[in-house]
C-alpha cells in the first residue's frame, strides 16, 4: 500500500511532463516525415525557444505563455529562412549533407547561446512556477499539468491543420509519397519551407514549456533531441497517436527510472528502452 | 597485382613521411610541435576510420565517441591493475571492437537516418552509465567516475608520439589496402546502391559489420593513445560530442569519400583546434560556421575541389 501511494506521484508526473516531450517530438517528426531528414538541431531550437522566452520574461516582464503570441510567428519566419537558405540547398545535394548542415547549425546555436546567456542553467520564473495542486494523496506541480494541456492542444491543432487546410494536406501528401505529390502539382520546396517553419513554431512552444518545467542550459539541446527521437521511435514514425503515447511512455519511464535509480537513472532507463525497442521492433511500437 | 610506378611513388612518399616524422623527436623537435603532431595523428587515424564508415561504406555512424571513450577507459582501468599502458591501448581497441559487435545487432537494423540517430544515442548512454559507476573497494577504490592514468608519469611524450604516428600510418595503409581489395569494391557497391549490391551477391550486412568493427578498433586504439597522453579520463569528456565534431570536420573539410581527404582535413582541424583554443566558446562556434560554409560552398571538400579543378584543366600544380 505504501509503495503504491509512493509510486502514484512519479507515475502522474511522468505522464504529465511526457506532454512536453510530445510537443518536442512533433516538430522533429513533422520535418522527418516530409523531408526524410532528422533535424539534429531541433533540440537546440527548443532550447533557443526557451532562451528567447527567458529574455522576454526577464527584460519585458511578459508571461512566457503570453510571449508565444509573438514567439510563434518569430520562430516560424526563422524556420523558413533557415530552410530556404541553408537546409534546402544541402538537401538537394544529399540527405547526409543536410544532416551535417543541421549538425553545424546545432553547434552554432549551442555555442552562440553559451556566449550570450552564459553556460548557467536557467528556468522561466512565473508567479505560478511553484504552485501545485492535489489529487487524492498526490501533489502535482501546476506546470506539469500545463505541459500536458499544451500537448493536447498542440496535437489537436496540428491534426486539424494537416487534415483540413490545403497546405496541411499538401504536407501530408508530400510525406506519404513525394513523387506522386509533385505530380499532383505540389511544389516540394514550398512544402518543406512551411513544414520547417511549423516545426520551428512548435520548437518555440516546446521551449517555453521546457523552461517552465526543467532548468536548461546551452547544451541541453542534445539531450532533448535524443529524447524526442526516442519518443518517435517508441511511438513509431508517422503516427501522431503513437507520438503522443510515446511521449507519455518516455515521461513515465523517466519518472520511474529516477524514482528507483536516482538522477542518472532518469534518462538511462528510457534510453535503454529505446535501444531495446529498436532491436525488437525497429518500426516502433505503433509504427506500420 | 599490377604495381604501377604511381603506386611506388605514393608508397615511398608515405614511407619517407613516416621515417621523417619518426626521427623528428630525436632531432630535438620543440615540445609544442610534438603536441600538435600527437593531436594530428590521433585525429587523422579517427578521421580515416570515419571516412571508411561514412565515405566508403555508407554508414553515417555518429558514435566515434563511444569507441574512443570506451577504449580510453579500458586503458586507464588496466593501468590501475598494473598492466602497462601500451598493452592497455591494444586491449582498449579490442574492447571497442567487441562493443561495436555488441551494438551492431540493434543499430544495423536501422537504415540511413535512423542509423545515424540510433548511433548518436550510444555515446550518451555510455556517458550516463559511466557517470553512475562508483567502484567500491579493491584496487579501483577512491575514484569517482573520473580516473587518472596510473603509472605513466614517467612515460615521456615521445612514446605517445611514436604510438600516435604508428596508428596514423597504420590507418592510412589500412584504408589503402581496403580500397584496393575486393572488400573495398563491395563497400563501394553498397554505398552506391545497397539493394543492387545485395542482388549481385554481396553480403551487405557482413561487409558493413566488418568495416564497423575495423573502424571501432582503430578509433579505439587512437582514443586510448590520446588518453594515455592526457593522463586523465572522465565520462563527460570521453563520451563528448566533440569527438564526433572533430572527425566530421576533418572528413568533410578534407573531402568525404576521398582517400586523401582526412589527411588534409586533419591538418586544418588541428590548426583550428589550437589557434581557436584561446577563444573558448567562440572556437566551437567558428568551427560550426566553417562546417556549414564548407558543406554548402565546397561539398566535395578541399581534396575534392582540387581534383575537380585538375580535371577541368584550370589548375596545374607545379
Amino acid at each position: 500500500m505504501d509503495t503504491l501511494s509512493d509510486l502514484a506521484t512519479p507515475l502522474t508526473m511522468g505522464i504529465l511532463y511526457g506532454g512536453l516531450y510530445v510537443v518536442i517530438a512533433l516538430g522533429l517528426s513533422l520535418v522527418f516525415g516530409v523531408m526524410n531528414v532528422i533535424n539534429v538541431a531541433h533540440g537546440d531550437f527548443v532550447t533557443l525557444g526557451g532562451y528567447v522566452a527567458f529574455v522576454a520574461v526577464t527584460s519585458l516582464g511578459l508571461d512566457p505563455i503570453l510571449w508565444l503570441i509573438a514567439g510563434i510567428p518569430l520562430f516560424f519566419i526563422m524556420g523558413i529562412v533557415i530552410q530556404r537558405f541553408l537546409l534546402y540547398r544541402a538537401f538537394k545535394m544529399s540527405i547526409d549533407a543536410a544532416l551535417i548542415i543541421a549538425f553545424g547549425i546545432s553547434l552554432i546555436i549551442q555555442n552562440a547561446s553559451q556566449l550570450v546567456w552564459t553556460p548557467l542553467s536557467r528556468s522561466l520564473m512565473t508567479p505560478y512556477s511553484f504552485k501545485s495542486f492535489q489529487i487524492g494523496e498526490v501533489y502535482i506541480p501546476l506546470v506539469y499539468l500545463l505541459d500536458f494541456i499544451a500537448a493536447v492542444i498542440v496535437m489537436l491543432v496540428v491534426h486539424q491543420f494537416l487534415k483540413r487546410t490545403y497546405l496541411g494536406q499538401a504536407i501530408t501528401a508530400a510525406s506519404q509519397d513525394r513523387q506522386t505529390a509533385e505530380l499532383m502539382g505540389i511544389n516540394p520546396a514550398v512544402v518543406y519551407q512551411y513544414a520547417f517553419g511549423i516545426a520551428m513554431a512548435l520548437a518555440a512552444i516546446a521551449g517555453v514549456f521546457l523552461g517552465l518545467t526543467f532548468p536548461f542550459n546551452p547544451t541541453s539541446g542534445v539531450r532533448f533531441l535524443i529524447i524526442a527521437f526516442g519518443v518517435i521511435i517508441l511511438g513509431g514514425l508517422g503516427s501522431m497517436v503513437g507520438t503522443f503515447i510515446g511521449g507519455m511512455f518516455f515521461g513515465l519511464s523517466q519518472a520511474l527510472g529516477g524514482y528507483f535509480w536516482g538522477p542518472t537513472g532518469q534518462l538511462l532507463v528510457p534510453f535503454l528502452m529505446v535501444l531495446i525497442v529498436l532491436t525488437i521492433r525497429p518500426q516502433g511500437l505503433f509504427g506500420r | 597485382m599490377g604495381i604501377t610506378t604511381r603506386r611506388i611513388v605514393v608508397l615511398s612518399l608515405l614511407g619517407g613521411f613516416a621515417v621523417v616524422m619518426a626521427l623528428l623527436p630525436i632531432m630535438g623537435m620543440p615540445q609544442t610541435w610534438m603536441l600538435y603532431l600527437i593531436y594530428f595523428f590521433v585525429f587523422l587515424a579517427a578521421a580515416n576510420m570515419w571516412n571508411l564508415l561514412a565515405g566508403f561504406s555508407g554508414l553515417l555512424a555518429l558514435c566515434p565517441a563511444a569507441f574512443i571513450g570506451l577504449a580510453g577507459y579500458t586503458m586507464t582501468i588496466l593501468t590501475w591493475l598494473n598492466i602497462p599502458f601500451y598493452v592497455g591501448i591494444l586491449v582498449g581497441g579490442v574492447v571497442a571492437a567487441l562493443f561495436s559487435i555488441l551494438i551492431s545487432g540493434s543499430v544495423f537494423r536501422m537504415k540511413g537516418v535512423y542509423f545515424a540517430i540510433g548511433t548518436l544515442v550510444v555515446p550518451e548512454i555510455l556517458r550516463l552509465v559511466f557517470l553512475r559507476w562508483r567502484p567500491v573497494g579493491g584496487e579501483l577504490s577512491g575514484g569517482g567516475a573520473g580516473y587518472m592514468v596510473k603509472g605513466v608519469s614517467e612515460v615521456i611524450m615521445q612514446e605517445t608520439y611514436w604510438l600516435g604516428l604508428a596508428v596514423a600510418v597504420a590507418s592510412i595503409i589500412l584504408i589503402g589496402i581496403i580500397l584496393r581489395s575486393k572488400f573495398g569494391l563491395g563497400l563501394a557497391a553498397i554505398r552506391d546502391n545497397d539493394t543492387s549490391a545485395a542482388s549481385s551477391g554481396i553480403d551487405v550486412f557482413r561487409l558493413k559489420l566488418y568495416s564497423f568493427i575495423i573502424a571501432a578498433f582503430v578509433m579505439g586504439v587512437a582514443g586510448a593513445i590520446f588518453y594515455s597522453y592526457q593522463r586523465y579520463i572522465e565520462p563527460n569528456s570521453a563520451f563528448n560530442i566533440r569527438w564526433l565534431m572533430i572527425v566530421l570536420l576533418a572528413t568533410v573539410i578534407g573531402g568525404k569519400g576521398i582517400e586523401e581527404g582526412p589527411f588534409v582535413g586533419a591538418i586544418i582541424v588541428v590548426i583550428l583546434h589550437f589557434q581557436l583554443a584561446r577563444y573558448g566558446e567562440i572556437s566551437l562556434l567558428i568551427q560550426g560556421i566553417i562546417l556549414v560554409v564548407i558543406m554548402l560552398a565546397v561539398p566535395q571538400g578541399i581534396t575534392g575541389l582540387i581534383r575537380d579543378l585538375r580535371r577541368s584543366g584550370s589548375f596545374r600544380p607545379g
